[in-house]
């Protein structure tokens, strides 16, 4: 196994998620680590944030996270080997206002991570730019779009149920990099 | 009103005051209800750590409103409205009558 200091982002996150697996705690890797590997590193983001769904103890989760090295300051954890720190968002597990239906399993050598999918990540970005306009959020979504398979459909549905139909319409080229 | 659902009165305070003003800060919400700063401090620090609101910084003041992603806002909106109609009407006036507009700096009135 390699040490945390040697490990990737994915390799760590999944090196943790697997650690707490064994604690009874499932936890899923959201935000802007679901990017950076959805983009190849093409955006760098230094936290992990893994969701915490079914609202497992701050004390029980401080627990193991204490068992491989990490230590609690304030609401994140970091650990000396490491710059990436983890932080434990509550759930539930939502894009949006809807649910999270589909979570995916990537293998590293280090365990197995779950993942938000795909066009999940692009809805979470695209939540980002669309109720605060950040277009830091919005250059995300693009940068995982055009480098994953995504239902581009199912982006359209979920930015209906959002009331942000008409901004979809507006950025949906960039999604599918037919503009820049 | 909500006080057996969520827990606490101060929770239902801030909930209901940021329901109405759209913004607030810690400081006056508890002046509104005239109560103690810590606890309404407490309540708006654990609603944004539990994802209901989210903070921006205007000079020194920490603003909270409702996070707009927070997955279950409308329904939560729904129950502060039914709540808020049942607040004496003085109370929920006030709530709702503040000057929101800007005032121009040195304005005597």
């Amino acid at each position: 196994m390699k040490s945390i200091k040697e490990m990737t982002q994915g390799e760590l996150a999944a090196f943790i998620q697997s650690h707490l697996r064994e604690k009874g705690i499932d936890v899923v890797l959201s935000g802007g680590a679901s990017v950076s590997i959805y983009s190849s590193n093409r955006y760098v983001s230094l936290d992990l944030d893994l969701v915490n769904p079914y609202f497992a103890k701050r004390r029980a989760l401080r627990e193991t996270m204490q068992e491989i090295g990490f230590h609690e300051e304030g609401r994140h954890f970091e650990h000396p080997d490491t710059q990436l720190f983890v932080e434990f968002p509550p759930g539930p597990l939502a894009v949006g206002v809807e649910p999270v239906k589909q979570v995916n399993e990537l293998k590293f050598s280090t365990g197995m991570l779950r993942i938000i999918s795909p066009t999940d990540c692009v809805k979470d970005r695209l939540a980002g730019y669309y109720h605060w306009g950040d277009l830091q959020c919005l250059e995300q979504a693009v940068l995982v779009a055009q480098a994953n398979r995504i239902d581009l459909e199912e982006i359209e549905r979920w930015s209906e149920v959002e009331g942000k139909l008409d901004e979809f319409k507006r950025i949906r080229d960039q999604l599918t990099g037919r503009e820049t | 009103m909500l006080e057996p659902i969520l827990g606490s009165l101060n929770c239902e305070r801030v909930l209901v005051f940021i329901l109405a003003r759209k913004e607030g800060y810690a400081r006056e919400i508890a002046r509104f209800f005239d109560t103690d700063l810590n606890p309404v401090q407490k309540q708006l620090e654990k609603l944004e750590v539990g994802g209901v609101l989210v903070s921006r910084t205007a000079g020194r003041t920490h603003l909270y409103s409702f996070n707009p992603r927070y997955p279950f806002l409308k329904e939560l909106r729904s129950l502060l409205e039914k709540a808020l109609s049942f607040y004496p009407e003085e109370e929920s006036e006030e709530l709702m009558m503040s000057r929101r507009r800007p005032r121009r700096r040195g304005k005597p009135l």
